[in-house]
């Protein structure tokens, strides 16, 4: 079920059931691409996010009206469950505390070993479920109950680029440097947007994800080639 | 026949950046959309030196920057009166001025408004990102740094020579934030109480000082709000207000993030948000419920 609703006087919001779910976050991302397949250059931009799609949309082609009775029409055809393949990646993460700034103090209130935290966190499959707060960050989850955990009480104001952090049940990964109040367990050496390129971002919504744990040594290394354009991420499709 | 106009950046302001209709359809990566905040003032500032309407302008933000001319060329300065002098003459708004080397454009006093805009005609020779010159708020030195002015930086213009015009003086700006901001309902419009929703219509609000292209936040809560759960993030575009669970509210602009977790209470149609651009701190905003009706067909498309 969904349900429209107008956001402001160019805009829409689609509402799904409000819950974080894979099999919700999927329609979203289909519908959405579906509202931008149909409706071309009348779509300023579409904003999918867990369980809502937001669309703006230029009123002097297209109105509310027209624009939510072929959204209803497109959602009962079904146009979100087609069969897609998922984009899977191995993301590789230094979880050494030289980048994982809080690893040793989460582990501490659990009485855990690192690697115990490591194991745990690379263990699921993620799912990116979507992109926002900054331009290239992914909201990944579902984090295990284990992991879950409040944000920090007081937010850092400079979150190094490529961190890789929890909160609540989610996990993420700063494109770029920012102030942040995720707690940070490592790095990546992948560059999650490259500025100059069109289409820089490394990770969509609907995307899978599996960390793999590497040492300080490997993390120099893959920067390197990383740099150099030459490091093949690890990609399938399932 | 195409020279070159070289603008030296003697003194950047208070914060200039160059700024042009933004970036849309990079949202779903979680990239703001930016682009002038008065985008009239932009437009008009283009028309009168002849450029396209993708063609960047410079958004000076109160306090103006010195830019020194290296070559011919022509501007024009719409928006905000900010006290700007050429050679230390006040100089026209809303109109084509031709600029020769060693002239030296300044700003002074805000007198009215708060952002100002300059136009040059020509092909501004600057990088692009993501198809777009805006600088953005968040991460702007690293994802668009030649787009928030600096001391000593020099931008190049290949520039071409317009038909001098002026524009009428009842199209330009005026006394900014004189009648209410019309405002549709939010998607949590409904999650407010009446007694919020009254306060909301009948209050009038201050530009708190902590406010920038992202979002302007509003110094009187409303008092007495309680989310009634939290919400799972989901979009907010430009002209979103949104209310924190402390009750602040926040009117969200061009730079703002693209997903948020705040009640979401109404929105300010398009053709409001130049009117928005031009407030500064301290300014008083209050705000109009506009019938349901109205927003049909976008309020910045029947002008």
């Amino acid at each position: 079920m969904i349900e429209i609703k107008r956001f402001g006087d160019q805009g829409l919001l689609v509402n799904f059931e409000q819950k974080i779910d894979p099999a919700i976050n999927d329609k979203v991302i289909a519908l959405s691409e579906a509202v931008r397949t149909q409706f071309s250059a009348a779509i300023r931009f579409v904003i999918p996010a867990y369980c809502s799609l937001t669309i703006q949309y230029d009123p002097g082609l297209v109105s509310f009206q027209v624009l939510s009775s072929h959204i209803h029409r497109l959602f009962k055809k079904g146009k979100g469950d087609q069969a897609r393949k998922t984009r899977h990646l191995v993301v590789p993460v230094c979880y050494d505390p030289v980048f994982g700034l809080d690893i040793e103090d989460f582990c501490q209130t659990k009485a855990w070993e690192t690697a115990e935290l490591i194991r745990r966190h690379v263990e699921p499959l993620y799912r990116v479920y979507m992109l926002g707060f900054l331009p290239g960050f992914v909201y990944m989850g579902k984090l295990p109950e284990t992991l879950q955990c409040k944000r920090r009480s007081t937010p850092r104001l400079r979150v190094p680029e490529r961190s890789v952090a929890i909160a609540g049940a989610q996990t993420g990964i700063y494109p770029s440097e920012a102030p942040g109040g995720w707690h940070i367990i490592g790095r990546t050496p992948l560059a999650l947007m490259r500025p100059q390129e069109e289409e820089g971002f490394l990770f969509k919504a609907g995307d899978q994800v599996q960390f793999k744990s590497i040492t300080l040594e490997q993390y120099q290394e893959i920067e390197v080639q990383v740099e150099q354009g030459l490091y093949v991420l690890e990609t399938s499709y399932v | 026949m195409s020279r070159e106009l070289k603008l030296h950046i003697i003194k950047p302001g208070l914060f200039t950046t160059v700024q042009d209709q933004g970036r849309p359809g990079y949202q779903a990566f979680g990239v703001p959309i930016s682009g002038a905040l008065d985008q009239k003032s932009a437009a008009v500032g283009n028309l009168l030196v002849n450029n396209s309407a993708q063609t960047p302008v410079l958004e000076i933000t109160m306090m103006g920057p010195t830019i020194q001319f290296e070559g011919v060329g022509w501007i024009a300065i719409t928006g905000a009166n900010l006290s700007p002098s050429l050679n230390g003459v006040p100089c026209q708004q809303y109109q084509t001025l031709a600029v020769n080397s060693g002239d030296t454009l300044k700003f002074g006093r805000p007198i009215d408004g708060c952002r100002a805009y300059l136009a040059v005609a020509g092909e501004w020779i600057l990088p692009k990102w993501l198809g777009s010159y805006s600088a953005i708020t968040q991460n702007g030195a690293q994802l668009t740094p030649a787009s928030i002015l600096t001391k000593g930086q020099i931008i190049t213009i290949t520039s071409s020579t317009p038909t001098s015009r002026t524009w009428p003086v009842e199209g330009r700006l005026s006394g900014a934030g004189t009648s209410p901001i019309r405002v549709l309902p939010g998607p949590e419009f409904e999650s407010f109480s009446r007694f919020n929703i009254g306060s909301f219509f009948s209050q009038t609000f201050t530009i708190s000082p902590d406010s920038n292209r992202m979002g302007y936040r509003l110094k009187e809560c409303l008092s007495s709000f309680k989310p009634e759960k939290e919400l799972i993030s989901s979009g907010v575009i430009p002209g979103t207000i949104q209310v924190t669970g402390a009750g602040q509210p926040i009117l969200l602009l061009a730079d703002a993030q693209t997903t948020g977790g705040y009640y979401r209470l109404a929105n300010v149609v398009g053709k409001d948000m130049d009117v928005i651009a031009q407030l500064k701190p301290g300014d008083q905003i209050r705000f109009a419920l506009l019938l349901d009706k109205a927003g049909d067909e976008g309020i910045s498309a029947s002008v």
